[in-house]
C-alpha cells in the first residue's frame, strides 16, 4: 500500500507542483530588497560609518590629543602627533586615519572621553585611489562639519545606553 | 634587629626602620604617594595606611617604627576601607583631566586609584581650583592636579638643597608655590617631575608630545657631564622624545642634571646629515665618497708627523680608539684629547680618576674642593657630597671663587696658596682636614686648566698624602672631570705619543691636518690658516665651521658606545635612534675611511672593535662594575708643587646650561641660560 | 513583376534572406530579453530586484551586458586547438539559428515549410551536441572535458525518450509536417489527450537545453563552467546566445507539438480576433517562463539520478504510452489517414 501510494504520489508530481506553487507564491510577494542608490535602509544610531572628528558649538575642536584612540585601535591605523598650542592647550597638529588599515570596530569612538572622534552614519565614501582613503586631520574635520547635526543627533539617541 | 609578621610572612629588619619598609621586605605592595626612599619621611598621604594588631586605628606605615613581634596586616577590610576612602578624599579635588594630563599612563594617582580606589565617584560638589605656578622654562605646573604629598618641596630642600618651594595656607587651601614668583633655581629641579607622583609638575619642553605607551625605552649613559649617570632614552620613530633617570645607587641614586634631561631638543637642531667639503672657501654638500677622496688625496705626502687628531668632549670609547688606530697607522703620534689644555698626567690611572669613587663620598669625613665647582660641573654629585654633608655635617672647604654650592663649605683662598697654606698647616683648615680619617681632596678642572695645571695637580696629590688620603683602604685623590669622554681617553692613550705632538702644539699651523673627533670646545681661530681641518661630529659647531671636510657622525644616543666615567667606571649605551640622514655611527666612518686609503682597520664589527678596546686597556673588560681600590703608590704626577701661580682659579663651567654642541643648539637650555645665567653673568661684570 | 522577380532563383535567393533576416532580427532581440527576463523572474523568485538601472525598469541591460562581452579580451588557451576552439562556439550558435527555418509561426509562415520538418529539427537538435563536444574537447582543460562528456551523454539518453513522445504525436497526426501537426490540433491540443507525454517531452526538453536542473555540463559549482570554462568575449558570447536561442526553439516546439502552435486557445471571439503569431508568441513566452521558473524552484540533479531518470523512467514511460496511444488509435479507429 506504502509503495502504490509512493509510486502514485512521484508519478503525479506532487513534490514538484508543490514546490513550483512555493516559488511561484514568492513570485508575488513584495520584494525584500531595496533600490539602493535611490533608496535606503534604515541605520542604527550606533551604525559604525565613516569617520569625523566633531567640534563644540563654538567652532572650538573638540579633540584634546589624548592618544587613547590611537592606543585602543587594534589595526593602529591612527597617527597622533600633538603640541601645546599658542594659547596653550593640548591640541593635536596631527590626526590620521588610514581608513584601509580600520576595521571599523568603534573602539575611538568608545574610548574617546570627549566625543570627538566618532564614526558616522556615512559609508559611501569609496575613493578612486588609495590615498584619498589616507584621511588627515582637515578631513575628519571636514566631515564632522559636514555630518554635525546628524553626529549629534545620533549621540543623543544613544546616549541612555552609554 | 626586629621581627615583623607582615600577612604571616615573617621578617627581620633593622630597628628603627618604618612598617613600610618592613611590608616591602615581606613582598607586600603598600600603595604610597608622599612617601620615597630618598627623602625624609612626611606621612601626609595616608595612603599607606596598615592594620597593626592591638592598635586601635589603622596606622600609616611610613611613619610608624617598627618593633619587635609586631603583626602587620596590609589586606584585611580595615585596610582595604581605609585605602579606599583615602582615596576617595584624594579625588574630591582632583580634576578629570587625565586625557590633556601628560602624567597620564604613568601616573601613580591613576594607577592606585585603579587598584585601591572606587569605581565611581559620589562628590557632586565644585572641585578646587588653583592658580598654576610659573617654575621656570623647565618644570610645568598644573597646580590644580597637586595632592599636596610635597615630595618637591622636600627634593628641593633636602636633595637640590635650594629653598625656592614650600607650601602657603592649609587644608584645602594648601597651595605648593614659590611664594614669591621665580624660576626653581636648582640644577636638579628637572627630578621634581619624576617624583610628583601626579600631573600637577611636568616637563615643559616635552609638554603634550607623547605618551609613555608610545615611547621607546633605551638605557643610554649620559655624556653632558662626566658623571656617567645612567639614563633612559625615551623615543618615538627617528626622534628622542625625554630623558629619564634610571636608578644607579653608585653613580647617580635616581636623579638626573637638567641640562641632561632637557637638551633633547638639541638632538634636532644644527644637525650634521651628510657630508660636506669645501671648496673654494665655501662649504658644499658632498657625498661620503667625495668627502673621502677629498681627505685621501690632501693626506697624499703628508707625513705622519705633520697629522693630528683632536677628541672632543662627547666621543665613545670606540671611536676614540678607531680614530687613535687610524693615526698609527698613518704613522702620526699626535693625538690629543684634552682640548681645554688640562695638565691631566695620563701616566698612572690614580692620577686622573675620581678616586674615591662617587658612593665613596659617603664615606668621607672631609672634602676640600681645590678649582672646582660641582654644583655646575657635576650637579648629580653635588647632591652626594649636600647629603653626605647633611648626615655628618662633615667640615667642607673650597678653594677657588666664592660659589652658592647648596651646602655650608669655608672658602679657604681664591688661589693656589691655600693650597701651600694648607701644606705648611699654617691654615686654619689644616686642623680639620688632619682630624679627618677619610678626606677627600678633589680637583677641578678650573684649577689643571692654568698653565700651572700640572704643578696644582702635584700639589693636591702632596695635600692627599700629606693629610692621610692616601691609604690602603682609602684613596682620597680626585679630579672632577668635566668632560665624558676625558677618562675613557686617557685610559686609552689618546695623548701625544713618544715625540708626538699635544693639542697646543698641533695648532697655529704646526701640523697640516688636523682631525677634529667632535672637538668644539676652543677657539677654533687658533688652528693654523693653511691646517686642513676634518671635523668629524654631528653637530655644525665651531669644529665644523672651520673645517675642510665635514663628516657627520652620530650623536650619543644614536649609537652604542662605551663611555669611562670620572670614577673610572666603564659603562655602555644603546642605540636609541638612527642617526639622521646619511649620517653615521663614527667608528665606522673611521673604519671605512682606513679602507679608503688602503690602511684598512682590522675590525668589521663592534665585538672585533670591543675586543680590541679590551686589549688597548684591560678596564674596558668590566662593564658597569667598578673595583674600589685603595692608595697603593704614592708618588705624585709629575709637576713641581712650589711652582704654583698667585693667580685666582676661575671656574671650569661658566655656564652650567651650555657645555657642548648638543646643548649650544638646544633652544630649551638657551631659554634656561637666558633665565638662569646671564644675569649672574651681567651682576658678575 | 514583383511576383515574377520572386520566381527566379535570385529573387528566390534574395527573398529567403529577407524572410530569414526577418525571422532572426527579432529571435535575437528575444535571446537578448530572454536573459533579462529570466534575471528579473529569478530575482523576483528570490525576492530580490534583478536588473534596474540600465535605462527604464534595466530595459537596456542586455545590450548593456552585449557591449560588455565584445570588449572583453579573447583569450585562446595556450595548449588547446585553435581551430577546434573557436569553430565550437560558431557551431552551437549555427546550428540553433538553422533549426528555425522549418518553424512555423502561423499558418504558412514558415521559411521552408518541409514534409519531414520534425525530422529535421530532430537532425539539427542532435548535432548541437558537436559544438559542445568540440568545444570541451578542444579547451584542452579537464573541467571542459567533463562538462562536454556530461553534456553529450545527457543528450543523447533524453533524445530517446523524446523521440517516443514525437512519435507518439506523429501517430496522431500522421504527417511530419510541422503545418500539419499544428492543425491537427484544431479540435484539441495534444497536450490534454497525451499529457504525460508532454511532462515528459517538456522535462526533456530541459535536459536538451542543459537548464537546470538538468545543467549538468555546466555544473559551475562543480566543474567551474562545463564545457565553456576556457571561452570569453565574442565566443563566449555565441554559446550563449546558442544556447538561449535553443530555450525558444525548445518552447516553439512544445508550442507546435502540444499547445497548438499558433491557434487560438478557443476558437470563439474574443480569442480569434488575436493574430496567430501571437498567439504563438505568447505560448512561446508561457514555456520560457516555466524553464525559468523551473530553474528558479528546483535544485540541480546528481548525474546518476539523471542518467536514472532518463533510462529507467522515461524510456519505459513513454515507451509504453507510445504503445497505449497506438492501441487507442487503433481501437477506436482514429488513425488519421486510416486505409478505408
Amino acid at each position: 500500500m506504502a509503495f502504490l501510494d509512493r509510486t502514485a504520489r512521484s508519478m503525479l508530481l506532487g513534490e514538484l507542483v508543490a514546490g513550483l506553487v512555493l516559488t511561484l507564491r514568492y513570485f508575488f510577494t513584495r520584494k525584500a530588497t531595496i533600490n539602493y542608490p535611490y533608496e535606503k535602509g534604515p541605520i542604527s544610531p550606533r551604525f559604525k560609518g565613516e569617520h569625523a572628528l566633531r567640534r563644540y558649538p563654538n567652532g572650538e575642536e573638540r579633540c584634546i590629543a589624548c592618544k587613547l584612540c590611537e592606543a585602543i585601535c587594534p589595526a593602529q591605523a591612527i597617527t597622533i602627533e600633538a603640541e601645546p598650542r599658542d594659547d596653550g592647550s593640548r591640541r593635536t597638529t596631527r590626526y590620521d586615519i588610514d581608513m584601509t588599515k580600520c576595521i571599523y570596530c568603534g573602539l575611538c569612538e568608545e574610548s574617546c572621553p570627549v566625543d570627538a572622534i566618532v564614526e558616522g552614519p556615512n559609508f559611501e565614501f569609496a575613493t578612486e585611489t588609495r590615498e584619498e582613503l589616507m584621511y588627515d586631520k582637515a578631513k575628519l574635520l571636514s566631515n564632522g562639519d559636514r555630518w554635525e547635526p546628524e553626529l549629534s543627533r545620533r549621540l543623543e539617541m544613544d546616549a541612555p545606553y552609554r | 634587629m626586629a621581627k615583623v609578621t607582615v600577612d604571616g610572612i615573617e621578617v627581620e629588619v633593622p630597628n628603627g626602620s618604618t612598617v613600610l619598609q618592613a611590608c616591602e621586605a615581606a613582598g607586600k605592595e603598600i600603595p604610597r604617594f608622599c612617601y620615597h626612599e630618598r627623602l625624609s619621611i612626611a606621612g601626609n598621604c595616608r595612603m599607606c595606611l596598615v592594620e597593626i594588631e592591638r592598635a586601635p586605628k589603622p596606622v600609616s606605615s611610613c611613619s610608624f617604627p617598627v618593633a619587635d613581634n609586631m603583626v602587620v596586616k596590609t589586606d584585611s577590610p580595615m585596610v582595604r576601607n581605609g585605602r579606599r576612602g583615602v582615596m576617595e578624599f584624594l579625588l574630591i579635588n582632583h580634576p578629570l583631566d587625565c586625557p590633556i594630563c601628560d602624567q597620564g599612563g604613568e601616573c601613580d594617582l591613576q594607577d592606585q586609584a585603579l587598584g585601591y580606589g572606587m569605581d565611581h565617584s559620589r562628590y557632586k560638589e565644585n572641585k578646587r581650583a588653583v592658580k598654576d605656578k610659573d617654575l621656570g622654562p623647565l618644570v610645568k605646573t598644573v597646580m590644580t592636579r597637586c595632592i599636596q604629598c610635597t615630595r618637591c618641596i622636600r627634593f628641593v630642600s633636602e636633595v637640590a638643597g635650594v629653598p625656592d618651594l614650600g607650601a602657603t595656607s592649609r587644608g584645602e587651601n594648601m597651595e605648593v608655590g614659590t611664594y614669591v614668583e621665580r624660576a626653581l633655581g636648582s640644577e636638579l629641579s628637572g627630578n621634581i617631575i619624576d617624583l610628583c607622583p601626579v600631573g600637577a609638575l611636568t616637563s615643559k619642553p616635552y609638554a603634550f608630545t607623547a605618551r609613555p605607551w608610545e615611547l621607546k625605552k633605551t638605557d643610554g649613559i649620559d655624556v653632558l657631564d662626566a658623571v656617567g649617570t645612567n639614563i633612559r632614552i625615551d623615543s618615538r620613530g627617528p626622534e628622542v622624545l625625554r630623558i629619564l633617570p634610571r636608578i644607579n645607587n653608585d653613580v647617580n641614586e635616581e636623579w638626573l642634571g637638567d641640562k641632561s634631561r632637557f637638551f633633547v631638543d638639541g638632538l634636532k637642531r644644527r644637525r650634521l646629515d651628510r657630508p660636506w667639503v669645501r671648496r673654494d672657501g665655501r662649504l658644499v654638500p658632498a657625498s661620503w665618497a667625495e668627502a673621502f677622496a677629498t681627505i685621501a688625496q690632501r693626506l697624499q705626502g703628508v707625513p705622519g708627523e705633520r697629522i693630528g687628531a683632536v677628541a672632543g668632549d662627547l666621543c665613545d670609547a670606540e671611536s676614540m680608539l678607531a680614530l687613535k688606530d687610524l693615526m698609527a697607522a698613518l704613522g702620526s703620534a699626535n693625538l690629543d684629547c684634552r682640548q681645554d689644555g688640562a695638565r691631566l698626567d695620563a701616566s698612572r690611572r690614580d692620577f686622573y680618576l675620581f678616586n674615591s669613587s662617587i658612593a665613596g663620598i659617603e664615606e668621607a669625613d672631609a672634602l676640600l674642593l681645590v678649582g672646582s665647582n660641582p654644583r655646575h660641573e657635576a650637579p648629580v654629585l653635588n647632591a652626594r657630597i649636600r647629603k653626605q654633608w647633611l648626615h655628618t655635617n662633615m667640615p667642607l672647604g673650597v678653594i677657588g671663587p666664592a660659589a652658592d654650592l647648596t651646602y655650608a663649605a669655608t672658602t679657604l683662598g681664591d688661589g693656589p696658596g691655600a693650597i701651600s697654606a694648607l701644606l705648611d698647616g699654617s691654615h686654619s683648615f689644616a686642623p680639620m682636614l688632619r682630624d679627618a680619617k677619610k678626606p677627600m681632596i678633589v680637583v677641578g678642572q678650573g684649577a689643571l686648566r692654568r698653565p700651572d695645571g700640572a704643578a696644582v695637580l702635584a700639589a693636591c696629590w702632596k695635600l692627599a698624602a700629606a693629610f692621610g688620603g692616601l691609604s690602603a683602604g682609602w684613596h682620597g685623590f680626585n679630579v672632577l672631570h668635566t668632560a665624558a669622554a676625558r677618562v675613557g681617553a686617557l685610559d686609552l692613550g689618546f695623548v701625544p705619543g713618544p715625540g708626538g705632538r699635544g693639542f697646543e702644539s698641533m695648532l697655529g699651523g704646526r701640523v697640516d691636518v688636523l682631525w677634529l673627533l667632535g672637538a668644539d670646545e676652543f677657539d677654533t681661530a687658533r688652528i693654523g690658516a693653511d691646517t686642513f681641518v676634518v671635523y668629524q661630529g654631528h653637530h655644525g659647531d665651531r669644529g665644523a665651521a672651520r673645517a675642510d671636510v665635514i663628516l657627520p657622525g652620530a650623536a650619543f644616543t644614536e649609537k652604542p658606545g662605551t663611555y669611562v666615567n670620572m670614577e673610572g667606571r666603564v659603562q655602555r649605551g644603546l642605540l636609541a635612534v638612527y642617526p639622521p640622514g646619511q649620517a653615521r655611527e663614527d667608528w665606522r666612518i673611521v673604519r671605512a675611511f682606513s679602507e679608503v686609503i688602503g690602511r684598512t682597520l682590522p675590525y668589521n664589527d663592534l665585538p672585533a672593535l670591543r675586543k680590541r678596546l679590551e686589549q688597548a686597556n684591560p678596564v674596558f673588560a668590566r662593564v658597569g662594575f667598578l673595583p674600589r681600590f685603595g692608595a697603593g703608590d704614592e708618588s705624585g704626577p709629575a709637576g713641581d708643587p712650589t711652582a704654583m701661580s698667585a693667580a685666582p682659579l676661575a671656574p671650569a663651567v661658566t655656564n652650567y646650561y651650555q657645555t657642548d654642541a648638543i646643548t649650544r643648539a638646544s633652544p630649551t637650555m638657551a631659554a634656561c641660560t637666558e633665565i638662569y645665567v646671564a644675569p649672574t653673568l651681567q651682576a658678575a661684570e | 513583376m514583383s511576383n515574377f522577380f520572386f520566381e527566379t532563383t535570385g529573387g528566390r535567393v534574395i527573398l529567403t534572406f529577407a524572410e530569414a533576416l526577418a525571422l532572426l532580427v527579432p529571435l535575437l532581440i528575444m535571446v537578448a530579453y530572454l536573459t533579462y527576463a529570466e534575471r528579473k523572474v529569478l530575482a523576483a523568485i528570490q525576492l530580490r530586484r534583478g536588473p534596474n538601472v540600465v535605462g527604464p525598469f534595466g530595459l537596456l541591460q542586455p545590450f548593456a551586458d552585449a557591449i560588455k562581452m565584445l570588449m572583453k579580451e579573447t583569450v585562446i588557451p595556450s595548449g588547446s586547438n585553435r581551430l577546434l576552439f573557436l569553430l565550437a562556439p560558431m557551431l552551437t550558435f549555427g546550428l540553433a539559428m538553422v533549426a528555425w527555418a522549418v518553424i512555423p509561426v502561423n499558418e504558412g509562415w514558415a521559411i521552408a515549410d518541409i514534409n519531414v520538418g520534425i525530422l529535421y529539427l530532430f537532425a539539427i537538435s542532435s548535432l548541437g551536441v558537436y559544438g559542445v563536444i568540440i568545444a570541451g574537447w578542444a579547451s584542452n582543460s579537464k573541467y571542459a572535458f567533463l562538462g562536454a562528456l556530461r553534456s553529450a551523454a545527457q543528450m543523447v539518453s533524453y533524445e530517446v525518450s523524446m523521440g517516443f513522445v514525437i512519435v507518439s504525436v506523429l501517430l496522431c497526426v500522421g504527417s511530419l509536417n510541422l503545418t500539419d501537426i499544428v492543425l491537427a490540433q484544431q479540435t484539441i491540443w495534444f497536450c490534454i489527450p497525451l499529457f504525460p507525454m508532454f511532462i515528459v517531452f517538456f522535462i526533456s526538453t530541459l535536459a536538451e537545453t542543459n537548464r537546470s536542473p538538468f545543467d549538468l555540463p555546466e555544473g559551475e559549482s562543480e566543474i567551474v563552467a562545463g564545457f565553456f570554462v576556457e571561452y570569453s568575449s565574442l565566443s563566449f558570447g555565441l554559446f550563449f546566445l546558442g544556447e538561449y536561442a535553443n530555450m525558444i526553439l525548445m518552447s516553439g516546439l512544445t508550442t507546435i507539438l502540444f499547445l497548438g502552435g499558433w491557434l487560438a486557445p478557443f476558437g470563439v471571439v474574443p480569442f480569434t480576433w488575436i493574430p496567430g503569431p501571437i498567439w504563438f508568441i505568447l505560448k512561446v513566452c508561457l514555456c520560457l517562463f516555466v524553464f525559468i521558473w523551473v530553474r528558479g524552484t528546483f535544485p540541480r540533479y546528481r548525474y546518476d539520478q539523471l542518467m536514472r531518470l532518463g533510462w529507467k523512467v522515461f524510456l519505459p514511460l513513454s515507451l509504453a504510452w507510445l504503445v497505449i496511444t497506438a492501441g487507442a488509435l487503433m481501437l477506436f479507429g482514429w488513425l488519421p489517414h486510416a486505409p478505408a
